[in-house]
């Protein structure tokens, strides 16, 4: 069911939530913006506020898994005795995401719940999110969400997607907790659906990048050995931007600290860039190679994801293109292994 | 014939005449404003070099990744090439297996502005060089970050702190240094572990004022990291107050003289000691 929401009761309804003190949404962190807990609708920052700022910035710098794999997270604290286990996460309403971090929250349940044995934190964090995703309606020149079968007005990994059009939001229920949100709001009229429409295949008419996966897929799963990861991998400076933006990237270590006395387990992000990350005890390193380091980041992307749940793991919201210190563009990465696949048969 | 026509004459000659095995320089990424490290091994690639306000890295980082290779002829403005003389001064690059191809630079634009780095330049053209590319130019920096020299120490905490809050140690800053390159980071020994992994502000901090100290006397200002951090952390700060205290106190800028003894190497009897009481 498709039902409207005026600015206005859109406004009473994040303030409803912003009192109780639950509401996250992206505000102005410095050029870009990023998570934040609001109080006032005035500290929002979405996609009208975004383009005025510098730089090209329409989503969250930070992706939407710091909601339910945020960087570091206690476990639990122990003693000589016992261990006691973290308490419960609090509910939370995150408002603002796009579409492209939608899915990245179905693929981070899909791998960390559904794929047995399920992990318990991600599990209890996604429970307790209700994740109101925008529409987005100007993609930047780093997005790809289209190439990777998304689109930019996907719920997939929503609970509620609202569609801005003229006077407010079309608003779409994904899941029962959705629903419930948007129960008792107007339905919708055709004319406001018909508007959702033309912008949805107006901001997907912004993004012209095809990739063939299946195709890129089956190059990948010969492709270990191609010399294009070495080639590819020259600018890469390995460091960890890229995957700890990525909001798919769910890599982590676990860590004990002791705090004024209290002993605690920790999981923290860990990043494949990372000498340290493949790092066995015995001393040896299987990926000491910097080029080995890069190819594992795109082979997870769009291969082993593939191969272990079913589902990529890119969902081209562009970050690691923005964010990259080496000027480095996945999208041309992925023409290169395909360039190579097809050189390589020419050659034969 | 324009900077960049030369620069990539230059470069297609020195390939031809297999005076080096590799030109390091710049080249347009898959998006305006952004450039990215170019390393052009045949001839006729030699037409995809630029040179301009976007290219943001510090080349004589991508230095130690070739190192081994042979000859390579690298462009290198003068915080490059500061970088390059500490290099060079530590023992981590020969002077006869680089080539530079010096350039004058009138700073990094990123987002519209000279980077912050750039603004307080002290040294635009190449302190060494084999070839100057163009001609040397002259401009005075502008004096910033007087405000935070005036802060005591507790403010100038908070402004780190609030600086460092934000950021995800994902070591961008770090790896896109040239001089630091140490094989294993003090952040990354594990037995024993000296910092900590989780996110929090003053395990962030250990880390940024570890690696500030460890660039006393080696850092060259060039800015490459304060534009490399995705999170916008102005390194600088730190930067320009280890630089700053190393120039007053001893009378050194790093990688300023390339036949000058590194701050951390030498002990003249005049250095101020009277933190050994």
């Amino acid at each position: 069911m498709k039902v409207f929401l005026k600015h206005d009761d859109l406004k009473k309804l994040l303030e409803g939530i912003a009192r109780e003190g639950r509401l996250f949404a992206p505000v102005k962190k410095d050029w870009y913006s990023g998570w934040a807990r609001v109080s006032s609708m005035g500290e929002i920052v979405l996609r009208g506020e975004q383009a005025q700022l510098k730089g090209e910035e329409v989503n969250s710098r930070e992706p939407a898994k710091v909601f339910v794999f945020p960087q570091s997270e206690v476990m639990f604290e122990f003693d000589e005795e016992r261990a006691v286990e973290a308490t419960e996460v609090p509910a939370v309403v995150v408002f603002g995401l796009r579409s492209c971090d939608g899915r990245a929250m179905a693929f981070l349940e899909r791998f960390f719940v559904e794929n047995r044995p399920e992990d318990p934190l991600v599990r209890q964090r996604r429970e307790k999110a209700t994740l109101i995703g925008v529409a987005c309606n100007s993609p930047a020149d780093s997005c790809f969400c289209t190439a990777v079968g998304g689109g930019p007005h996907e719920r997939k990994g929503l609970d509620v997607l609202l569609r801005e059009v003229n006077g407010g939001f079309l608003g779409e229920a994904e899941t029962e907790k959705g629903e419930k949100l948007l129960a008792g709001f107007p339905a919708a009229n055709e004319k406001d659906e018909a508007e959702a429409e033309k912008r949805r295949q107006e901001a997907e008419g912004k993004m012209a990048l095809r990739i063939d996966l299946k195709r890129l897929k089956e190059v990948l799963d010969k492709g270990f050995n191609s010399p294009v990861w070495e080639r590819l991998a020259l600018e890469c400076v390995n460091c960890g931007a890229c995957t700890f933006l990525c909001p798919t990237c769910h890599c982590f270590d676990v860590t004990d600290e002791t705090v004024r006395g209290k002993k605690k387990r920790s999981r923290v992000w860990d990043s494949c860039q990372f000498t340290l990350y493949s790092q066995h005890a015995s001393g040896h390193n299987p990926r000491l190679n910097p080029a080995a380091r890069y190819r594992n980041r795109v082979m997870d992307k769009f291969k082993y994801t593939v191969d272990m749940v079913g589902e990529l793991s890119c969902v081209g919201c562009g970050r690691c293109v923005r964010v990259c210190p080496a000027g480095i563009d996945i999208r041309v990465a992925v023409a290169e292994i395909l360039r190579e696949e097809e050189a390589g048969k020419d050659g034969q | 014939m324009s900077k960049v026509e030369r620069l990539r004459q230059r470069a297609k000659e020195l390939l031809e005449r297999q005076e080096v095995v590799v030109v390091l320089g710049y080249r347009a990424s898959s998006r305006p404003g952004i450039s990215q490290a170019a390393f052009i091994t045949q001839k006729e690639d030699a037409r995809h070099l630029i040179f301009d306000s976007t290219c943001s890295q510090n080349l004589a980082n991508y230095l130690l990744k070739v190192k081994g290779k042979g000859r390579v002829a690298v462009v290198a403005r003068g915080c490059d090439s500061r970088s390059i003389v500490v290099l060079l001064q530590e023992k981590q690059i020969e002077r006869e297996k680089v080539y530079i191809l010096g350039v004058s630079c009138e700073g990094v634009v990123v987002q519209g502005e000279k980077s912050v780095a750039c603004r307080s330049c002290r040294y635009p053209n190449p302190v060494i060089y084999d070839e100057m590319i163009g001609e040397e130019v002259h401009f005075e920096p502008e004096t910033v970050d007087d405000e935070f020299d005036q802060l005591t120490p507790d403010e100038r905490w908070e402004v780190l702190s609030a600086e460092v809050e934000r950021c995800i140690r994902c070591y961008a800053c770090r790896q896109v240094c040239p001089n630091c390159y140490c094989p294993v980071c003090f952040v990354d020994a594990s037995m024993p572990a000296l910092v900590g992994k989780t996110h929090n502000v003053s395990d962030n901090m250990v880390f940024h004022i570890m690696r500030a100290l460890h660039m006393a006397g080696r850092c060259v200002e060039c800015g490459a990291c304060h534009r490399a951090c995705p999170m916008g952390i102005n390194l600088m700060r730190f930067n320009r107050q280890v630089a700053k205290i190393v120039r007053e106190r001893f009378g050194l800028v790093a990688g300023a003289k390339p036949d000058e003894m590194p701050a951390l190497t030498i002990f003249k009897p005049e250095d101020p000691q009277e933190f050994i009481r």
